[in-house]
């Protein structure tokens, strides 16, 4: 099966037409999507597994941190400063304010001292892992909450996809995320990121045009009403709360 | 039992073959009933196994509890003001006030919490399918449904299939979160139109009229819990 599934990615991953087909009329069209998205999702953590791990076993210099991040809002303020002069109010509430946060740094600190049954690293180990398997779980959530929608939008605009179809099928839209193996790499990781962003929504909309047995166009509606749906709702929202402010500074 | 945990695994991917097989089951509800619980019991015991770990990893919550009691007691505010026998009090007392409720609200591993969930989260499964069957039937039948009561909570117990994720939270410091809720209303879907042979208009309709029914039953009772606030303590009275 996992072959099966590997051959499915890199298919889906070049947009081959037939692999769409043949996935969307699989008898276990969610399982297989579904098993594919979480075995993605967790192997592109893996590498950021890994460095947290042993980011969080290595001993920490808490000062040493405190002034790396001095240091850093010094060179920030200095950048910032060649786009024209900052109000020095403004400088000094932000150091302020950095600087009301060491008490609870120090709290932080103190408890991380205190001893638990079992040895600390086992604790640092479980709790990543813990974070590390929590991962599908959360593009799950994502990906079904917005899917919903997306159906009701493919339904309404004639898709013919039963629910087992469309999830199965747009559960594809993962696959391009094995890219985040490489997120703990300084701005390439970021840009692969994005770059996997981008190409998981052009999977996501072949997937829902195939599985609906509709063009291209309806299935780029549908992925992108709710966003603007949302987006609209949103601005509204913020309208209502800027003209309840408005109203309430009037009076 | 075998055969109800294969009719979940396969709910779970939502089959409309196994809503089916459960629809013309001569004993559904009880079928339905065993399922849920079932599913509870052992969401509700694997939990208790990821809080232990949880619990050994983690220091006792009282040394945490002097930890930050001390670490507020050495910020300046407080300095400042600590020469005021009250105002040592006050702040005593609230931390203690808040330190039995964020600790919980935070995460922190609780066995006692842990230990209710085998009780609690049966009945609480239970009577949401049990309050869900008995409203959607009765939109469904609204809607030209043309399943029995039985029926569909029989249908409609397989939906609590995806709690099936909770068990990986054996793991510790695992996060489901609320994606077994949202599966939850698809497998819901999935089991009132098979149930009562819906076309896909009217099983939404059908499976969200429940959601409706209940946002306004809580909204009428926050519009009358604030009006009977607004008497007692705005010192109004009625009219």
């Amino acid at each position: 099966m996992i072959r099966e599934l590997f051959q499915l990615g890199r298919d889906a991953l070049l947009f081959r037409h037939e692999a769409y087909v043949r996935h969307a009329a699989h008898a276990d069209v969610l399982k297989r999507g579904l098993v594919l998205l979480v075995l993605v999702t967790l192997l592109g953590g893996v590498v950021s597994l890994v460095v947290d791990i042993v980011g969080d076993l290595r001993p920490t210099d808490i000062e040493a941190e405190i002034e790396q991040v001095e240091e850093g809002l010094q060179a920030f303020f200095q950048n910032m400063e060649a786009f024209g002069d900052l109000p020095p109010e403004f400088k000094k509430g932000f150091y302020q304010g950095f600087r009301a946060m060491r008490p609870g740094i120090e709290i932080g600190r103190r408890v991380a001292e205190l001893t638990t049954p079992l040895p600390k690293p086992i604790g640092v180990i479980l709790s990543n892992l813990g974070g590390f398997f929590s991962r599908p779980f959360s593009r799950l959530a994502g990906w079904i909450g917005y899917s919903l929608w997306v159906m009701l939008i493919a339904k309404l605009l004639g898709g013919r996809a039963t629910i087992s179809q469309m999830l199965g099928a747009t559960a594809l839209y993962a696959t391009p995320h094995i890219l985040d193996v490489l997120k703990p790499v300084p701005c390439l990781g970021g840009m692969l990121g994005l770059v996997a962003t981008v190409w998981g929504i052009a999977i996501y909309v072949k997937a829902l045009a195939v599985a609906n047995e509709f063009s291209v166009g309806r299935a780029i509606a549908a992925t992108v009403l709710p966003a603007l749906v949302f987006l609209v709702l949103a601005l509204m929202g913020l309208a209502g709360l800027l003209v309840f402010a408005l109203a309430l500074g009037g009076a | 039992m075998k055969t109800l945990i294969r009719l979940a695994w396969e709910a779970l991917f939502l089959k409309e073959e196994s809503y089916a097989e459960m629809r013309d089951s001569p004993n559904a509800v009880l079928r339905g009933l065993a399922l849920v619980a079932l599913i509870a019991v052992a969401v509700a015991l694997v939990g208790l196994v990821g809080t232990t770990l949880e619990w050994a990893t983690t220091p006792d919550m009282r040394d945490v509890q002097k930890v930050v009691l001390e670490g507020i007691q050495q910020m300046d505010w407080y300095k400042e003001l600590e020469s005021n026998p009250e105002f040592r009090e006050q702040v005593q007392r609230q931390f203690e006030i808040g330190w039995r409720i964020f600790p919980q609200v935070f995460g922190a591993p609780s066995f006692a919490s842990a230990g209710l969930r085998i009780i609690l989260l049966p009945l609480h499964l239970v009577l949401t399918w049990f309050l869900y069957g008995v409203v959607a039937h009765l939109f469904a039948r609204m809607l030209g449904g043309q399943g029995n009561l039985g029926q569909t909570l029989g249908s409609t117990a397989l939906a609590a299939a995806p709690q099936l994720l909770n068990l990986a939270t054996f793991f510790p410091y695992l996060v489901v979160g609320g994606v077994a809720g949202t599966w939850m209303l698809l497998c819901r879907y999935v089991a009132l139109k098979t149930c009562h042979r819906f076309r896909w208009g009217r099983a939404l309709a059908a499976t969200l009229l429940p959601y409706a029914l209940l946002a306004m039953v809580v909204a009428s009772f926050a519009c009358l819990g604030g009006v009977v606030g607004a008497l007692i303590f705005g010192g109004g009275t009625p009219q």
